[in-house]
């Protein structure tokens, strides 16, 4: 918003006086842990509303954050199940229609959020009080202070049905061309995940990311030959279960999810690495004064240990505060890291390098296989 | 028809048609009931009756639109219960015509040599020839609804005639018309199918135009063949009550038959003994039978004086209670005090030159034995 | 007194005193105009598509910024450039033409004897079980339909089970070509068999046994009589299907696994998954452009069939 168009709002005396209150509370109060002590909390708002993920994640963030955070504030959590995708465009608009935005906290893929704070749409977070207590995970790569708070992260494991792989696990993603997995595998459907290890996997270098990728694309043409099935989510699961694939690129969760349905099923990251990538928590611009206050709050209480350890079990990912108990299953798992060591298998590139390119590569690949 | 079982089949051989024993049932309801009879070839033949009377159904059957429930259908000596619609050789012209309204009045009439593949100059000649025969030359290229009612049912005619079927059948095509046009149209029929030569079979309810375009008729009601007569003998001696009241106006009177003596009747009504009446071709009539005596209604006469009556064997005295001017006659409705108050029609073919009566006036009505016919009552006049 | 006004039943003074009502606010003399008002919804409802399709356009010729994903402040032709150019959306853009095109021969030619059926078939029964069966599905949301289909024609669906059953390995039968245009089949095969039936009423049935008089077997009469009186309901249900399914996400979306985009599943991904609603609005407004050209050209080739708007005749 430049200078020149505030000047030319209508001030009515009220909004100044608000402005003026607000700006009070923000330096008197700042920052946010100090205020509890001697400040009257700004007016509590009868809900608030956390746009997120359906299923078994809406389920985990209740039992971890959300009922927590009521049970602490007296605040309802209301969540909203609108896909994270279709509630970017709503949010851009309401903040470039200086309108209140649809909801008070976007639990968004750390790529997504990205884009949002990178138009400017997005609250800093820079002075939650548990901040201080997480790991640098919780930094978003590649952008100023914390337009958004990273909670967890997640690896792009090869997923595989280990009655397909008679003579021991795959190691590499090479082990995908065996002809006899020709038709039994399965990549997101824009790539998302799989870009940098073919990159690897091709005998290219990371570093050469985004200059030249073109041993990324020889590796996905060379994929393509094996007719994988392209999918989503929940079509992972689905196809696990139903027999339809023996290997995929996706994230531990979905794997975990159809192993949790009984169906036998293994994931390893293989030796040219695998996509280490975070979701994480953001606020919209354009909230009330007193609202913005009290979805920080949940934003800084979903920081909290023990907040973050009944959130994650429920997710099986690993959170971003130390001395998290990784859940029984997960010991010791390559999607679960905690060590240096583990991380140093993964892939891990800036966020603002991925939404600056991901329209390319996602071209890319989809003109790869569906050419 | 005392004819052996070997003549009727070289009968029903030589027959361009031969309808045989032929039953139509839908669940329990008889739409035709053992109808049998032949049409010559060459001659026009009309099915009359009213509607439900089963004359379209039987006509549907000649055509191939279904098959009969028994019986059996010969066309040119061949039994055609088998043979389909497409392969029967008939020209048909539908109720509603059924010309194709995407087609010019020349494709219609093409469309059946098309079907039998002819050659295209074949075809052209053969559509030509017969536009003109139905007096449409030069309206070829006209499409359908671009053409007037009468034209229309030209060029039916014209496509049901143009491959030469060895029958043409005729299903109430001139209904829809108005009466002007419908009677020029059945003077074509006739026309046409007389320079043809070519077997029809026509189905009306109209018993004017029945006895107009006919060499025979056959009436129906109620799915039975009530008389099979040239128009003419239908109309002088109807076989039963029904053909009596369905063909021309007639009047009814009911009693019983108290004498018979070979085809004279006697019959009392209202009191007054009627003797020396003819029997009707009907069943045979015996002493005491309830009986309906029928008279036409023009051959009756309607005088003041009884001189004037002089000539008739019956008169009685009646009381005008309509009288309506048709122009060509004068229709009488006439309260028959003496005959217990029956209603007559009573037509008077010289309006001009006779006198009128005005409702109100007291009449005489009277008639000729001869003139009389009567039937048992095994069916009602209605 | 008390008595008359007991006489005069409630509902008739409550009916007067809303005729009154109505009368002072809509007089008579203002009645002409009603026609007019009625029309307004419809008029409303048009002009703010028309107001959306120029906002569309209007983002169409601004390119997203990836550094601030802003779009630019000025107009360029960009997005169309890239829409043309690239090699994706020619694949997308013609599989869904080929698409449609097959998906309307195919539909049309299976929903013609369904519809002949229902219309002249003698049993009630009969074609109060085609009405059913037509209908069914109908009910039936298209997304939940592809899933259903996803669990027939899976690897362990049904089909596969029974293939199973006489020794055959299990074909995939799903996430290709075939089967998104299988899927839009079925989808479109009611829309095709409701608009031909009414197109096939209007066939008087004595024209056919006029035909089958004339010499025509059934066929010919098929192919001489029905085809042509029906070619309205026939370039109707035509246009319908091809738009439909020139434009449907949900089937190639499920059954076409990721793998058999069609236009509007990469306008999708350009608006929520790219966040680039300027290339978005540039493929939707190609979208709508090669639609309307497909539609003029039927239109100029068979006529406007059924949704010709004055009932004149040629």
């Amino acid at each position: 918003m430049s200078d020149q168009k505030l000047l030319s709002m209508p001030v009515s005396r009220r909004s100044v006086l608000g402005t003026i209150a607000a700006a009070g509370a923000a330096t008197v109060f700042s920052p946010l842990g100090a205020t509890r002590v001697f400040a009257q909390e700004p007016e509590k708002p009868s809900e608030i509303i956390v746009r997120a993920w359906g299923g078994s994640w809406v389920d985990s963030l209740k039992a971890g954050v959300s009922d927590s955070f009521t049970k602490m504030t007296g605040i309802a959590v209301r969540h909203d199940l609108t896909e994270d995708n279709e509630i970017q465009p709503k949010v851009w608009a309401a903040v470039a229609q200086k309108r209140v935005p649809p909801i008070h906290v976007n639990w968004d893929t750390t790529t997504n959020a990205t884009k949002s704070a990178l138009r400017g749409v997005t609250e800093d977070l820079s002075d939650l009080p548990n901040l201080k207590n997480t790991t640098d995970l919780a930094k978003p790569v590649g952008l100023d202070g914390y337009p958004i708070v990273n909670t967890y992260g997640y690896v792009y494991v090869l997923a595989y049905r280990p009655s397909a792989f008679p003579d021991g696990p795959p190691t590499s993603w090479k082990d995908l061309l065996d002809p006899k997995l020709k038709g039994r595998i399965a990549l997101y459907n824009d790539g998302i995940g799989f870009h940098f290890p073919a990159q690897v996997a091709g005998g290219g270098k990371l570093e050469d990311i985004p200059g030249n990728m073109q041993p990324a694309w020889d590796f996905i043409a060379k994929i393509k030959e094996q007719q994988p099935l392209l999918g989503e989510d929940p079509d992972f699961t689905t196809w696990f279960q139903k027999g339809e694939i023996d290997a995929a690129c996706t994230i531990s969760t979905n794997a975990r999810e159809a192993k949790k349905n009984g169906i036998e099923l293994a994931w390893v990251v293989p030796e040219e690495g695998a996509k280490f990538d975070t979701d994480g928590l953001w606020i919209p611009k354009g909230l009330p004064e007193n609202e913005l206050y009290w979805a920080k709050q949940y934003i800084n209480h979903a920081l909290d240990k023990e907040a973050q350890q009944v959130w994650l079990d429920g997710l099986g990912l690993p959170g971003v505060v130390p001395g998290l108990t990784p859940p029984a299953d997960l010991a010791n798992d390559p999607s679960y890291p905690t060590t240096e060591e583990a991380f140093k298998h993964l892939i891990r590139i800036s966020s603002k390098v991925q939404v600056e390119n991901e329209s390319v590569w996602f071209a890319k690949f989809k003109e790869i296989m569906q050419g | 028809m005392n004819l052996s079982n070997g003549a009727r089949e070289s009968a029903a051989a030589q027959a361009a048609v031969s309808v045989k024993n032929v039953s139509m049932r839908y669940d329990d309801f008889y739409a035709v009931r053992d109808a049998s009879f032949d049409v010559p070839k060459g001659k026009f033949l009309t099915i009359l009756g009213p509607s439900g009377s089963g004359k379209t159904t039987l006509l549907r059957l000649i055509a191939g639109f279904g098959k009969p429930t028994s019986g059996e259908i010969f066309i040119g000596g061949q039994p055609v219960s088998a043979v389909p619609p497409h392969k029967r050789v008939i020209g048909m012209v539908f109720q509603k015509l059924a010309l194709f309204p995407h087609m010019t009045a020349a494709q219609n009439v093409a469309f059946p040599l098309k079907m039998r593949r002819h050659d295209a100059r074949t075809i052209a000649d053969q559509v030509e020839r017969y536009l003109e025969l139905v007096k449409l030359g030069g309206f070829g290229s006209r499409r359908i609804h671009e053409m007037s009612g009468g034209q229309q049912q030209r060029v039916a005619i014209a496509r049901a005639l143009v491959f030469e079927p060895d029958l043409l059948l005729l299903d109430e095509p001139l209904a829809a018309l108005d009466v002007k046009l419908r009677e020029e149209m059945q003077l074509e029929f006739r026309r046409i199918q007389k320079e043809l030569g070519v077997t029809t079979i026509n189905v009306t309810h109209d018993q004017r135009e029945a006895m107009v375009v006919s060499d025979e008729v056959i009436v129906m009601n109620d799915g039975l063949i009530q008389q099979r007569a040239n128009p003419v003998t239908a109309y002088r001696t109807p076989q039963n009550a029904f053909v009596a009241n369905f063909i021309g106006v007639t009047n009814f009177l009911e009693g019983p038959a108290t004498s018979v003596s070979g085809n004279e009747v006697a019959f009392r009504c209202a009191g007054h003994e009627l003797s020396g009446i003819s029997v009707g071709s009907g069943p045979e009539i015996k002493a005491g039978m309830s009986c309906s005596g029928a008279i036409r209604a023009e051959q009756i006469r309607v005088a003041a004086a009884p001189e004037k009556l002089a000539d008739l064997t019956f008169r009685f005295t009646g009381e005008i209670i309509d009288a309506i001017f048709e122009g060509e006659r004068m229709v009488y409705e006439v309260n028959v005090a003496e005959l217990g108050g029956v209603s007559f029609r009573v037509f008077d073919h010289d309006p001009i030159g006779h006198t009128q009566f005005l409702p109100g006036e007291r009449v005489l009505v009277g008639w000729n034995p001869k003139d009389m016919h009567v039937f048992g009552n095994n069916h009602s006049p209605n | 007194m008390r008595n008359s006004r007991v006489a005069y039943p409630l509902t008739w003074r409550v009916m007067d005193m809303l005729e009154n009502v109505c009368a002072r606010i809509w007089p008579a003399s203002l009645h002409r105009l009603l026609p007019y008002l009625m029309l307004l919804p419809a008029v409303v409802l048009v002009g703010l598509l028309v107001l959306g399709l120029f906002q569309i356009g209007d983002a169409s010729l601004r390119v997203l910024d990836t550094s601030t994903f802003l779009f630019s402040e000025d107009y360029s032709l960009e997005n169309y450039r890239q829409a043309i150019t690239s090699g994706f959306f020619a694949v997308v853009a013609s599989r869904s033409l080929m698409g449609s095109v097959i998906v309307t021969v195919i539909t049309l030619l299976f929903a013609l004897p369904y519809a002949y059926l229902m219309v002249r078939t003698q049993s009630s029964g009969l074609r109060k079980f085609l009405l059913v069966a037509l209908f069914l599905p109908f009910f039936i949301g298209q997304v939940v339909r592809a899933y259903g289909w996803l669990i027939i024609l899976g690897n362990q669906g049904m089909v596969n089970e029974a293939l199973g059953l006489v020794g055959v390995p299990p074909v995939r039968l799903l996430y290709n070509y075939p089967a998104v245009l299988f899927g839009l089949i079925q989808y479109m095969l009611p829309f095709a068999v409701l608009m031909l039936a009414p197109a096939l009423t209007a066939i008087p049935e004595e024209l056919e046994s006029a035909a089958g008089s004339l010499g025509a077997n059934w066929v010919r009469t098929f192919r001489h009589i029905v085809l042509p009186l029906a070619r309205p309901g026939l370039v109707g249900a035509g246009l319908v299907v091809m738009t439909l399914s020139l434009t449907d996400f949900a089937i190639p979306a499920i059954l076409g696994g990721g793998s058999q985009d069609f236009i509007a599943n990469a306008i999708y991904d350009q608006f929520f998954r790219t966040s680039n609603q300027g290339l978005g609005a540039a493929l939707s407004l190609m979208l709508v452009a090669v639609g309307s050209i497909m539609v003029g050209v039927v239109f100029a080739v068979f006529g406007a069939g059924t949704l010709a708007m004055t009932g004149g005749r040629k």
